[in-house]
């Protein structure tokens, strides 16, 4: 089919003139890439590279030549006799508002011919009020339809961006990042599957430096990334890394120094003290349901003498205050010949929880060569070193925050502080008598900060090579090689005496975790013009992907020498490895055919070889779609100067997993000679791929001379044939099976809105909005199952799922129970009839993920001024509050301070529907309704609705005397998290008790897992202040 | 013509062009790749003893499904603990399908592949095929036990639903195996299978021999209601082949017994540990009332290896079964008020008030229980009175087994040993929270009258079985002779008075009834009554 373009295409002649070369710049000098320029009234033509330069061999003396690009204007430039350069600078077409976009695998489109919706993020707003934790959390309330959530596991911990609702049920609902064209390896190292915790790990997008962030751009949907098949069906976020420019030498400079505090700590009483039923019962009991704090004076479990008075602020100073220094540099400058790009950066953070810290190195170094006039090359190589020192953990595990959260509301962070004394041969050993709430578990906090340790070392070298050749003006091949390899050492310090994890000596463990991936694609990119109003753009290629995953754990549980955390010390050391590798070969083509500009229809095709798959290992999947520039097809009135309306389809594959084709036997060390146990999937050797199918139809709107500008789409996506893993009678001998089932949908708007009120010299405001909905329906799920948890635990709060007629993430848990009538029941005593006692199945609390999602940033202008304020908001989905579930039976949180001494009436029925007037007691009533560790969900389930400013950053750009070597200076004030505006409450109106107003935010969850809509244990959120100096020479 | 001229590369296009097609044909190591390279796909004779030392692993419950499994259940019903977590209802007779299924499932995934696997690959005459075949009858009897009707003689020959069997389809099954097991390694006497692969004899034919035996009259006991006549044929053949009759002092927990007791090694390799030990330091149960009431009566030998003297006062105290959470929130209630576990299942992190050290530090590796050979001298004694030809009288029988008892648990100085045996010393009253009387009111000293036999048998029987709370169990519902308390509180709707009503098996698991619906509502059918803890097993005839 090529061919048929070449032929109609291979008319240039060839002549022996000179050679002009130049370059063609659009504003603020920026390259324009794939202009065309001609020689007037001949057939020669040349289209600029990247870094906008052309060279165009002509006849005759002064030559006219024609310069023109989507998005600008077109310029006849004349050439005098005997000049052989030409430096051109292209005016904006302000009609055509050509807007550049990144698109699947590097490819540069104009935005105008795209027929689906993009949305680009400026690295300002990445950069600005920076997130110290994970540059994707910069992106929240920026991204229409996004839902970004935090793992709780402190600086660098992975986050969770889902496009447009989650859609798989098993793997990963987490957009892909693709950067310089290729995805990179985004897996994160174990993240919590059910609440009673786990280590958040690190993702690969945290080590991405939003300071050589040249652009992002998000591809919501899956025609926007039906080239890159596995994965891409939830979407895509496109970066682009800065490159050098030549000609000068630029270098920026930027300095950012943010402090962070604990923000949306739980709410507790300061009333009552150590004790049970209102008496002090012992200096060791845990629990804070004893006498009031009357100031009287007590021995604590210290046996020393102290006061017994609330300490109101024991949790809250437990977290330090956060730091984070970010320096980064970048100086770029290069000839026509070869340009370079060098920048390194330094983040230095302390997290909230002492001792928890994040230090991370990067150099960047990226070359790009003109080494012909048809061939150009690209090399870049980034080296990210990181060392996360003392992660807290996450969930109803030993975390130093469930601990503090436990402690009793008369003990003081002096008294808790005490936490050990060195015995006689110098061990650290614990004051065994801490006054825990549940001895066997939580233990002095102080104690798991500086006696245990969960450190994470990463070092990561991501380097690409690519080469163009220009074949003819209108057909080029770029072929490209890229490499992602990680190496994680995680370390795991307990020392002996460490509740859980008491083992003789203390506990080490490490684990090296190696992930490399390899990416080679070639591509043959070609642009014609059939005729003067008919074009093609078209890209076909091959991939070869290779991606590789080795673990080894060495695990000393016991050490000879107390304390010492070496593998040397090991009373009994275990080794497992594992491990894992996918091969992934794929051609595909693209080809987008414009006329006149103002229609477009695309389409995308592509073949796949999986190695996961049984043989022929192939499947194929494609997207077709078609947009018009109604603006430019008929007269429309003055005041709109932009329509666009597009409508496309798109189907995306995915190869499933990894070693599901057979049986296999695995090892384990053990008693004797050890074991084999084979494994419990019952192999599936009929494996197909999955498949995403999205529709997607949106318009575009500019008017009132581009001040305004709306964006509408509406979307429909179908994962289909989902991998699922599902339980199988055991007596099979296999535990699990899995099956290629289901039909999840969503559907839904987004509303993007830009406007520019007030533009005028000294002032400018401009809007910013987002809006969207999202509904998501499991229209089906498969025979043999109709409901799937979304990770375990033993029922501790409550469990996501997926269940057949209801949405991804409905999440059940036991209730307060009713009768027929609705009525609520209570026992004899007065104390609630939950369903965790009476032993029925778990009833559905609510929906985790939310109905609309918003996000409206301002920014006001006045001369050398800048404030921007960005407010977001969910509305909708239901988060249970875990952590008030566990505190709440212990005397905790404040609510639990109102009826001490009793009169709680729950207006309850018996089973006989008789009322039941009896009376109950705060303690009776918080200890029925929590359980601690396994409680009623439905008392502590909230309405995760809420609004906050997410981000205010006040700018100045300091004046500078034209002759200073500063071209630039702009120093900006920043903060995060600035204050909430509106927070959901809880959903059960409990009588004599009321609603409660959330005290935690829903963006901070036990992992970015599948797993979400609880919060138990998790960190509190931060709120950051900062200041950031940029600097350009 | 014109158009070569056009593509001076000619031959670069072809290039790329060929480099595509072969690029994607590439796929003839895609097999390899996707086997995981450290595993093993194909089993052969190098692997199958592996596969023997993974389900002798497993079925007495590994280290973290033992407190799920057995403990928060098992354990509890006979009243070897009770619970102090006051997030665990289980004491409080509340069935948590999550926990149980830790019973049923790994027989199911990591024992009964591996023994099928050996019965496809060894000659059937073999001792290994004998030996797995015993140990198929010790996993299974205890799941069928707990739930009545399991998935049994389909289980593991594929289709994705597995009908469940009778228990008395069931048990006769086992009566077979038993029987020719027994025979097949009588003619391997003295040799030696599996070596060190075998964790609990150590490749010794002579004592798998005995094993075989004892459980076919252990057995042989439990229908001995509903089908005295088998019972009886079984018991006796059984005897005669020749069971369990000599326990060794255990010096050293960890190591290999050299007496005929069965005891699976533990180490201390990954998770590979004994689960009693695994919930050591959790302070989630404590000695029950019960063990305190007899124990501390008898002046028991056996129980300063059974329990440790409380935190606080230095003494041994129990709870009650079943306290509810206000309760478990009393004083005398709270676990540094009560006996922890022994010290062979204890960490060094169990201290005494002083901090010293309690535990013991290769604890992690204590051997767990099998099967005693105490057990089987009571066993004798029972059918003895039950008029089966045991080749002793039920008196000799009883001492027997309790002398046994005593010497497992290192009580070797024969006057103690005598001295108990011909204690009259009576359980106390536990000064328990509640007040509770004397659990019963029978001496060790070997009574008269068949009623009092019969129950110093089984509790004597309860107290050598320690801790295997789920054989207590299934003895305790079977006979009913052991007096134990009425459980303080019950929360499961269908007891709703704990003075007259036990649980007395364990309700098919949601999952499976998620999974296998239609093979659960037969099985309710072959249960004879509803799918609650109330109704009886078809062994029991209480």
């Amino acid at each position: 089919m090529l061919s048929v373009f070449f032929v109609l295409c291979g008319t240039c002649a060839m002549a022996q003139e000179r050679t002009i070369t130049g370059t063609v710049m659009g504003a603020n000098n920026a390259p324009v890439v794939s202009a065309t320029v001609s020689q007037k009234g001949t057939k020669k033509a040349t289209v600029t590279s990247d870094n906008g330069s052309f060279s165009l061999k002509v006849s005759g003396n002064s030559v006219v030549l024609i310069i023109s690009s989507v998005g600008f204007t077109t310029q006849e430039f004349t050439v005098p006799a005997g000049s052989v350069s030409a430096n051109i600078n292209l005016a904006d077409d302000s009609k055509q508002l050509g807007e550049v976009v990144v698109t699947a695998l590097g490819i540069t489109r104009q935005s105008k011919t795209l027929t689906y919706a993009t949305q680009s993020i400026k690295p300002a707003e990445l950069t600005g009020v920076r997130d110290p934790n994970n540059v994707l959390n910069s992106l929240s309330g920026k991204v229409a339809n996004a839902v970004i959530t935090q793992g709780s596991g402190g600086p660098g911990s992975g986050a969770r961006v889902v496009l447009r609702g989650n859609r798989s049920i098993q793997q990963s609902n987490n957009a892909l990042i693709v950067v310089d064209g290729v995805p990179i390896n985004n897996s994160t190292n174990g993240t919590a599957g059910s609440d009673f915790g786990s280590v958040q790990g690190s993702d690969g997008a945290s080590s991405i430096n939003p300071d050589d962030i040249e652009s992002m751009s998000i591809l919501r949907g899956a025609s926007a990334a039906a080239l890159y098949g596995s994965q891409a069906g939830n979407g895509v976020i496109v970066i682009t890394t800065k490159k050098g420019s030549k000609d000068k030498i630029a270098v920026t400079f930027n300095s950012g120094a943010v402090i962070e505090k604990a923000w949306s700590l739980p709410k507790v009483q300061n009333e009552y003290g150590q004790g049970l039923s209102g008496v002090y019962v012992d200096s060791l009991h845990g629990e804070s349901w004893g006498s009031k704090l009357d100031g009287h004076t007590y021995t604590d479990f210290l046996k020393k003498q102290a006061t017994y008075s609330p300490q109101p602020d024991n949790i809250k100073n437990f977290f330090r205050t956060g730091s984070s220094f970010n320096n980064s540099i970048g100086v770029s400058g290069g000839t026509e010949k070869m340009q370079t790009y060098l920048s390194y950066t330094n983040n230095s953070i302390a997290g909230i929880v002492p001792e928890n810290r994040l230090l991370r190195h990067t150099i960047t170094v990226r070359v790009t060569n003109q080494i012909s006039k048809k061939f150009s090359t690209d090399g870049k190589i980034t080296y990210i070193s990181q060392d996360i020192k003392n992660k807290p953990r996450t969930g109803e595990e030993n975390a130093p925050t469930i601990d503090i959260y436990n402690i009793p509301r008369n003990i003081s962070n002096a008294q808790a502080a005490q936490y050990q004394f060195i015995n006689n041969v110098g061990v650290p050993t614990a004051y065994a008598a801490y006054p825990s709430t549940n001895p066997g578990i939580y233990q002095d906090p102080y104690w798991m900060i500086y006696n245990t340790a969960l450190n994470e070392t990463r070092d990561r070298v991501m380097g690409f090579l690519s080469g163009k050749y220009q074949i003819v003006p209108w057909l080029s091949f770029t072929g490209r090689a890229n490499l992602d390899r990680t190496f994680d050492k995680l370390s795991q310090i307990y020392y002996q005496g460490t509740v859980l994890w008491s083992h003789t000596g203390g506990y080490y463990a490490q684990q090296n975790i190696v992930t490399t991936q390899k990416w080679f694609d070639g591509i043959l990119e070609g642009n014609n013009k059939i005729t003067t109003d008919l074009k093609i753009n078209y890209h076909a290629g091959v991939i070869y992907q290779d991606g590789k995953y080795d673990q080894t754990n060495n695990t000393a549980d016991g050490l000879n020498v107390t304390n010492k955390f070496s593998l040397n010390y090991a009373t009994n050391p275990n080794i497992f490895s594992t491990g894992s590798e996918v091969q992934t070969q794929a051609l595909f083509a693209q080809a987008n055919i414009s006329w006149k500009d103002a229609l477009y229809l695309d389409g995308s095709f592509r073949n796949d070889w999986n190695s996961n798959l049984p043989s022929p290992y192939s499947f194929q999947y494609y997207s077709v779609g078609g947009s018009a520039i109604l603006s430019d097809l008929f007269k429309l009135p003055n005041s709109i100067s932009f329509l666009k309306a597009s409508l496309s389809y798109a189907e995306v594959g995915n190869g499933g997993q990894f070693g599901l084709l057979n049986n296999s036997y695995s090892y384990s060390a053990g008693a004797g000679n050890g074991f084999l146990s084979r494994g419990t999937t019952l192999p599936f050797p009929t494996l197909k791929p999955e498949i995403v199918k999205s529709t997607e139809a949106s318009i575009e709107a500019r008017v009132l001379d581009n001040r305004l500008g709306i964006t509408a789409t509406y979307y429909k996506s179908n994962s289909t044939n989902q991998l699922i893993q599902v339980p199988t009678p055991v007596a099979t001998g296999y535990a699990l099976s899995y099956l290629n089932a289901g039909n999840i949908q969503n559907t839904g708007l987004e509303l993007v809105l830009n406007a520019s009120p007030v533009k005028t010299r000294d002032f400018g405001w401009d809007l910013l909005v987002n809006f969207a909905f999202n509904r998501n329906k499991v229209i089906r799920l498969s025979d043999e199952i109709k409901t799937i948890s979304i990770g375990g635990g033993y029922g501790r709060s409550a469990t996501p799922q997926v269940s057949e007629g209801g949405s991804y993430g409905d999440m059940v848990g036991y209730q307060w129970k009713k009768n027929a009538k609705g009525q609520r029941l209570v026992n004899a005593d007065g104390t609630p009839v939950t369903t965790n006692v009476t032993g029925e199945l778990q009833g559905l609390i609510g929906n985790n993920s939310p109905r609309e999602t918003m996000g409206m940033t301002n920014t006001f202008r006045y001369k050398a001024f800048s404030l921007r304020v960005l407010v977001d908001g969910r509305i909708g989905g239901v988060v249970v509050d875990g952590t008030e579930m566990n505190l709440a039976f212990s005397g905790i949180p404040e609510i639990t301070a109102k009826y001490r001494a009793g009169g709680i009436n729950l207006g309850g029925v018996d089973t006989n529907g008789t009322s039941i007037s009896k009376t109950i007691t705060a303690q009776q009533f918080w200890k029925a309704a929590s359980g601690q560790r396994y409680g009623t969900a439905e008392f502590f389930a909230y309405s995760a609705t809420n609004f906050r400013v997410r981000e205010l950053s006040l700018g100045y750009d300091i004046p500078l005397h034209s002759k200073i070597f500063i071209k630039g200076a702009r120093i900006s004030a920043i903060a995060r998290n600035v204050f909430w505006i509106y927070r959901g409450k809880s959903i059960l109106d409990i009588p004599s008790l009321g609603k409660r107003t959330m005290t935690f935010d829903p963006d901070m969850t036990l992992g970015n897992g599948n797993f979400q809509g609880i919060s138990y244990g998790t960190l509190p959120a931060t709120r950051s202040y900062g200041l950031n100096l940029a600097l350009n020479f | 013509m014109r158009l070569s001229k056009t593509f001076p590369n000619k031959s670069l296009l072809a290039a790329l062009a060929g480099s595509i097609v072969l690029f994607a044909s590439c796929t003839k190591d895609f097999k390899g790749i996707n086997l995981d390279k450290n595993s093993i796909a194909v089993i052969g004779p190098a692997e199958l003893p592996f596969l023997f030392s993974k389900a002798l692993d497993v079925a007495p419950g590994a280290y973290y499904n033992y407190q799920v499994a057995q403990n928060l259940f098992a354990d509890q019903y006979t009243q070897y603990f009770a619970c102090e977590a006051t997030y665990f209802a289980s004491d409080r007779l509340t069935i948590v399908q999550n926990w149980v299924r830790a019973a049923f499932n790994p027989m199911y995934t990591d024992v009964m592949p591996q023994l099928q696997s050996i019965f496809a690959a060894a000659d059937s005459t073999s001792a290994e095929y004998a030996m797995a075949n015993v140990w198929w009858v010790y996993t299974f009897h205890r799941v069928t036990d707990y739930w009545g009707p399991i998935p049994y003689f389909s289980a593991g020959k594929g289709g994705t639903s597995i009908p469940y069997d009778p228990q008395d389809k069931i048990y006769a099954d086992f009566f077979k195996r038993l029987a020719s097991a027994s025979t097949i390694l009588k003619a391997h006497s003295g040799e030696n299978h599996y070596g060190s692969y075998d964790l609990i004899y150590g490749g010794d034919v002579n004592r798998w021999y005995k094993f075989a035996n004892s459980l076919r009259l252990r057995l042989a006991l439990r229908v001995s209601k509903v089908d005295p006549a088998n019972a009886k044929i079984q018991a006796e053949a059984a005897v005669a082949a020749g069971v369990m009759t000599s326990s060794a002092a255990i010096a050293d927990p960890t190591a290999m017994t050299s007496g005929d007791d069965a005891f699976v090694q533990r180490s201390a390799k990954n998770n590979d540990g004994n689960g009693l030990q695994s919930m050591s330091d959790w302070d989630e149960f404590r000695m029950s009332a019960s063990m305190a009431s007899v124990l501390n009566g008898y002046q028991d030998p056996r129980l300063p290896q059974y329990f440790l003297p409380a935190k606080n006062t230095g003494v041994y105290s129990g709870l009650r079964n079943g306290l509810t959470v206000d309760q478990l929130g009393k004083v005398p209630n709270v676990a540094a008020n009560n006996s922890h576990v022994g010290q062979r299942y204890s960490s060094t992190a169990i201290v005494d008030k002083n901090g010293s050290v309690l535990g013991s530090a290769n604890s992690i590796a204590t051997g767990q229980n099998v099967m005693v050979t105490a057990e089987s001298y009571f066993n004798r004694a029972e059918g003895a009175l039950l008029g089966w030809s045991m080749g002793g009288s039920a008196k000799d029988l009883y001492n027997l087994g309790i002398t046994n008892s005593l010497i497992q648990w290192n009580v070797t100085n024969v006057a103690v040993q005598t001295a108990y045996i011909n204690s009259v010393k009576t359980p106390v009253a536990p000064g328990d929270y509640l007040n509770s009387p004397a659990m019963a009111s029978i001496p060790v000293l070997f009574g008269i009258d068949a009623a009092t036999q019969l129950e110093q048998i089984a509790t004597q029987k309860w107290l050598s079985l320690y801790p295997d709370g789920m054989e207590a169990w299934a003895d305790f519902r079977r006979s009913r002779k052991l007096k134990l308390y009425p459980v303080a509180n019950s929360d499961n709707p269908d007891i709703t008075n704990t003075s007259t009503q036990i649980i007395r098996r364990i309700p098919f698991l949601d999952d499976e009834k998620k999974a296998n619906a239609a093979a659960v509502t037969a099985a309710i059918t072959l249960l004879g009554g509803p799918d609650k803890v109330t109704t009886p097993l078809w062994w029991d005839k209480n």
